[in-house]
């Protein structure tokens, strides 16, 4: 077991240099003055250009900026907006909503794919399988976009159950339309790879034979059905985690929720590309990390993992 | 008598729904089972011996259903039972042992807490009393210590273990009847002699019926009293198993009787034909090896001693339990034999015994640690350039195990076997067309599948494509790695019979690498035994049988199936 | 034998009634079937199919001839004609922009489903490649590939897509039709790619290791042989299967990325666009057709690709072809 967490634990780290890097290289990517694009375009004097320069190293060879860039990250040290704010007192006042709103859609996503997933492959190819089926083609379908205007539009102009907007004080009640909207397009997935697993650990063998033991059906669906097909839907919920940061832009921008999402959508609109490559470079680490523990919970379900 | 039947099935039929088909798989079967009695259920695959076990537990596949009949446990019909009902027989009163030890054991729940399931679900035990029990269940498995092994996973088990496991859960709840379904078929013939022995001592003291599936007459003619033989569906014969031993009367059972290569091994007339074989493809043997020495083709000097092995040895490194260590692992340790022109070389061995190493690395697909191959007096290694391996390789062909795998499904059956003759350019097209249908026609294919593909021709058929892809180069040596193991006895009974008959012709020499024993009579002259490895005996087959000199050879032999069956004829 | 227990009597059935069959038999009526063949006749007869080809059918007319669908030029608009309701020729109306609703749906097919098919097989060449030398050479080619193909793995679609697109959008400020095109699928297949990668390595993997790989080695075929005529072909399977489904999920953050500001630059006609710039003419609730008819069409298109990959996973799946 301690070897595989070292293993996975060493094999993070290329990994995340790797992303670094290639973080890094996109930042230099980018024509014109490195000073100006610091500055936002604006002229600026001598001694903020230097000043400047002596800040972000811009002076040293590329490849010391790189491990100057890794070890920022590392410590949090995002820079500066253009307005001068740190980018990390940013992340810092915007992160907590984000992460609020990513736990709801991920549990929504886990807990509703998983329970319409696991009845649609009990009874596969019946009336309700069939429906749960249409249904999640349909959800991914759709982007997340229009699914989330439509929500706002309905439950928030229309109906008004809901605020159609979040704002600076939230509570939870109003994050759930939105993390509804943000569990959507993942949970569609969700409940199609829990059914396909079900069906599948239905008819293995090492079922039949619990079976043939003489446990209830309600135990040999718990124990050995829903128990091994929820190896697979784990490991994916933890690459949904991807998908749900980058839907949080979109979520957080329409419903006006002050997230990351959020924070990183106006930087994009101002074209402060420094800004928003170190947001993403925040969410890339926790990606990661997150990757990494899903992949430790992945060795606590499955016992054959941990003796690779 | 008036003895209660425990298990009366009574005109059985079961259909299987595909699409809008029904397929019937058991059709009309009748059988009695009395309280501690074994009886076997013979028949090859798709006979419809395992659907006709599962009917009996009520554990068919969704789209199976039982279409008519009864089946009687103690005097109810199962067949008409509601579920709970069903569900209150499994475990308590009806067990099963399954098939493939590696899949019926859930690989993310420790073997224990899988067999205490039986005991809770049963009301046999719960809490600290299961869990004393499961020990005790394990033990009387007979798994070594068991107490720590009862905490493990299925995946730190070896096969033989985890079958031990599964007799251990079928036993659990000290059922009235034991479905064993090809309990040990996937199990080393010394384990299995093993494991059966122990389940016969185990139900004997229990008082426990069994009912036995398989597809070895030999095996369940020593093990039951009482044999039902299945046919496609139905069951052609049953009755007492030395009666039907002795003298067979369905023409279905005959046909087993005299082909079950476990039988077969032990009569004297295989042996006579063997010789026969053996002497008219020396001949075409020595004719070839005439040509080679007095012409300028071919690789080789025309010895009689085709291919020779010197001292090979395979050591592989494996990841050691850290990941910067590695141990090496010994395969193939110091494997030197002969295989004389146009004869028979069997090399025989349990799995892990390294026998198929040896085959891999003759054949050149694998090189080895130390140790050289020699081709009619060449040293393989020596050959340099493109041109002198293909010709190499042109002399020794394969024939590998698994038919499912051995042919490219995407490729059709001409084109599998003309692709070695396009790889080595031989001939015009209309040539190659004409050998192809020469090669059809040598292993007994109707001219029509060539334009099959693998995937609708049964395992049989594959391995006779596949013996011909390796005929294709008119090569002296074919190397036959259980290229028979997978077969159906009967079938496997026809492959052999055709090596037999193109060995006589062509004058080839075959190096046949098996795990069973019971075979070798029917093809091999020379014989090596590894273990581990290593050889540890190597004699003509006749002396092998006759006088083994090992005593893991002797093993080997005692645990063919049906050794001490006396046969009529 | 007295021992003969009632219901275990000698018991043989008759012949005629349990006839022998010649012991494996060939089928000589069977017709010749391999694999793409039978999947071709599995796909023939999956409604599945030919619901998604239909679809995309339409959608494929749409973009080789939208003048079949409507006579309006999708790039003029009028600021008379804002939010006009629908009319003789123009029957979804006009756009705040005075654009005709229904044209630029139309003609925004084009540029969105190019992004999507591009992608797809930029992504799965790519993939296929790097999958099959990981795989089929081992050892420290794998080791890096993997490593490598992990490092972009490790950064979610999307997110990589946004900085790619920020700094290529300021690099190449001029860049025309094709290359706004360019620049979307660039960004989508260099973090898409790592995906077939693993499958096709996987595959590989699989396939080097059966018996008739070392059929073909012992004939005499060079590794490089072997890869070309056994490997690879039978490794396919799963990759058409993705990248089949892909297309519609690249289409689908292509107009992500246009919602974002940074897909298609706004004077290319696209669905992506077009939804981009509706959403803030109907936060009242009104004129909904104007984002609503391109998101149909959108949501449409990629429900094509969607049903279209489900029905060649049907029949590819090596489980459903044992049956």
């Amino acid at each position: 077991m301690w070897w595989y967490v070292g293993k996975r634990l060493l094999q993070t780290i290329p990994v995340f240099l790797g992303a670094t890097l290639i973080l890094f290289s996109l930042l230099k990517l980018r024509p014109g003055d490195p000073i100006l694009n610091l500055a936002g375009n604006k002229p600026v004097s001598q001694e903020v250009r230097d000043a400047l320069a002596a800040q972000y190293n811009l002076d040293d060879p590329l490849f010391v900026q790189w491990v100057l860039f890794v070890k920022n990250a590392i410590t949090f040290n995002f820079g500066e907006t253009f307005s001068g704010q740190p980018v990390f007192d940013l992340i810092k006042d915007t992160f907590p909503v984000t992460v609020v709103l990513a736990v709801m859609a991920l549990a929504i996503d886990a807990i509703l794919g998983i329970i319409l997933g696991t009845l649609a492959g009990l009874r596969r190819n019946g009336a309700f399988d069939t429906v749960v089926l249409v249904i999640s083609l349909i959800l991914i379908s759709v982007p997340i976009f229009v699914v989330g205007f439509v929500a706002q539009l309905t439950f928030g102009v229309k109906l008004q159950w809901v605020p159609a907007t979040v704002g600076g004080d939230w509570t939870l009640s109003e994050l759930v339309l939105p993390a509804i909207v943000l569990a959507v397009a993942n949970f569609a997935y969700t409940i199609r790879l829990t059914r396909t697993s079900v069906a599948e650990n239905l008819t293995a063998d090492h079922v039949r034979t619990a079976r043939a033991k003489g446990l209830s059906n309600r135990l040999v669906v718990r124990n050995h059905v829903l128990r091994n097909s929820l190896v697979p839907v784990v490991t994916y919920l933890g690459i949904n985690l991807g998908a749900l940061m980058a839907g949080a832009i979109i979520t957080e921008t329409i419903f006006n929720i002050p997230g990351v999402g959020n924070t990183a959508f106006l930087a994009i609109q101002r074209g402060e590309t420094s800004t928003v490559v170190a947001i993403v470079t925040f969410m890339v680490m926790v990606y990661v990390l997150m990757s990494l523990l899903v992949d430790l919970l992945y060795a606590v379900l499955d016992p054959r993992i941990r003796y690779v | 008598m008036t003895e209660q039947p425990l298990l009366e099935v009574k005109d059985l039929k079961v259909g299987f729904r595909a699409g809008k088909e029904l397929l019937t798989a058991v059709d009309g079967a009748s059988l009695t089972i009395y309280p501690g009695q074994t009886i076997a259920i013979v028949g090859e695959s798709g006979s419809g011996k395992s659907t006709l076990a599962h009917a009996v537990i009520g554990l068919l596949p969704g789209n199976g259903h039982v279409t008519g009949g009864e089946i009687l446990f103690e005097g109810r019909d199962i067949a008409a039972a509601n579920k709970s009902q069903i569900m209150s027989l499994r475990g308590s009163s009806i067990g099963l042992v399954p098939q493939d030890p590696m899949s019926n054991l859930n690989p993310l729940w420790r073997v224990g807490h899988q067999i205490k399931e039986a005991l809770v679900a049963n009301g046999v035990a719960t809490g600290k009393a299961a869990d004393q029990r499961v020990i005790e269940l394990l033990e009387e498995a007979g798994l070594p210590d068991a107490e720590r092994r009862a905490r493990q996973y299925p995946h730190e088990f070896s096969g033989g273990m985890r079958q031990r496991a599964l007799i251990a859960m079928g036993l659990a709840a000290r059922p009235k009847l034991l479905i064993a379904d090809e309990p040990t078929s996937a199990l080393d013939v010394t384990v299995q002699q093993q494991i059966l022995d122990h389940l016969d001592t185990l139900t004997e003291t229990l008082g426990v019926a069994v009912m036995l599936i398989t597809h070895d007459l030999g095996l369940a003619a020593e093990r039951a009293d009482h044999l039902v033989v299945m046919y496609r569906g139905r069951i052609v014969e049953s009755g007492p198993a030395a009666e039907i031993l002795q003298a067979p009367e369905h023409p279905y059972t005959q046909r087993l009787v005299a082909k079950a290569p476990s039988i077969a091994s032990l009569r004297l007339s295989s042996v006579k034909e063997r010789a026969h074989i053996r002497e008219q493809a020396e001949q075409a043997a020595s004719a070839v090896a005439d040509k080679i020495a007095h012409g300028t083709a071919g690789l080789g000097v025309g010895s009689s001693d085709i291919v020779v092995a010197e001292n090979l040895t395979k050591i592989f490194k494996l990841r050691g339990a850290r990941p910067w260590e590695s141990v090496d692992f010994t395969a193939v340790d110091n494997v030197s034999f002969t295989l004389r022109r146009g004869t028979t070389t069997a090399i025989v061995g349990e799995s892990g015994s390294g026998k198929s190493t040896v085959a891999r690395m003759v054949l050149d697909l694998l090189p080895p640690t130390s140790g050289r191959v020699l081709f009619d007096g060449v040293d393989v290694k020596s050959l340099s350039g493109k041109q002198q391996q293909l010709e190499l390789r042109r002399q020794m062909q394969p024939v590998f195990q698994n038919p499912y795998a051995s042919l490219d499904p995407l490729y059709s059956i001409y084109q599998s076997i003309v692709e070695p003759l396009r790889t080595h350019g031989v001939g015009s097209k209309k040539e190659q067309e004409a050998k192809v249908l020469d090669l059809l026609d040598k292993v007994s294919l109707p001219t029509t599948v060539m334009s099959r593909y693998p995937g609708e021709l049964s395992g049989g058929q594959r391995q006779r494509v596949a013996i011909a892809r390796a005929l294709a180069l008119d090569p002296e040596v074919v190397i036959c790695d259980e290229a028979v193991s997978a077969l159906d006895v009967l079938v496997q009974a026809q492959i052999l019979e055709l090596l037999n008959d193109l060995q006589a012709e062509l004058g080839l020499s075959y190096l046949f690498i098996t795990h069973d024993l019971a075979v070798v009579r029917q093809i091999a002259d020379e014989v090596l035994v590894m273990q581990d490895g290593k050889v540890v005996e190597a004699a003509s087959v006749t002396q092998v049988f006759d006088n083994p000199a090992e005593e893991y050879t002797q093993r080997l032999l005692g645990a063919i199936p049906g050794a001490s069956i006396a046969l009529g004829s | 034998m007295s021992d003969i227990r009632a219901g275990q009597e000698r018991f043989v059935a008759p012949v005629e009634e349990t006839p022998l069959r010649a012991i494996d038999a060939v089928d000589v009526d069977a017709v010749p079937e391999n694999q793409w063949k039978e999947a071709w006749k599995r796909l023939r007869t999956s409604p599945i199919f030919w619901l998604a080809s239909l679809i995309l059918l339409v959608v494929a007319v749409m973009i080789a001839f939208p003048t079949l669908f409507t006579d309006a030029d999708p790039t003029k608009g009028s600021l008379s004609l804002s939010f006009e309701p629908a009319s003789e020729g123009h029957p979804f109306g006009y756009t705040r922009q005075g654009y005709d609703v229904w044209a630029r749906t139309v003609y925004g097919a084009r540029a969105s489903v190019s992004v999507g098919v591009i992608t797809a097989i930029l992504t799965a060449i790519l993939g296929m490649i790097t999958g099959a030398i990981a795989g089929f050479y081992g050892g420290l080619a794998d080791s890096l590939m993997s490593r490598f193909s992990d490092i972009f793995f490790s950064i979610p679609l999307l997110l990589g897509c946004i900085v790619v697109v920020a700094v290529l959008n300021n690099t190449f400020p001029e860049r025309g039709y094709w290359g706004s095109v360019m620049v979307v699928v660039a960004a989508l297949a260099l973090f898409a790619w790592p995906q077939v990668t693993r499958q096709m390595r996987a595959a590989v993997l699989e396939v080097k290791n059966l018996e008739f790989v070392d059929a073909a080695t012992a004939i005499g075929a060079s590794k490089f042989q072997n890869l070309r005529r056994h490997i690879v072909p039978n490794s396919l399977a799963p990759v058409i299967v993705t990248t089949t489904i892909s297309l519609g999920v690249f289409i689908v953050a292509e107009s992500s990325l246009s919602f974002l500001g940074l897909g298609l630059p706004t004077n290319v006609v696209s669905w992506g666009n077009d939804i981009s710039a509706a959403q803030n003419q109907i936060r009242s609730g009104q004129n909904l057709q104007v984002m609503f008819l391109p998101a149909a069409a959108l949501a449409f298109t990629v429900l094509g690709f969607i049903l279209l990959g489900e029905a060649v996973r049907e029949a590819l799946d090596p489980k459903a072809r044992k049956k």
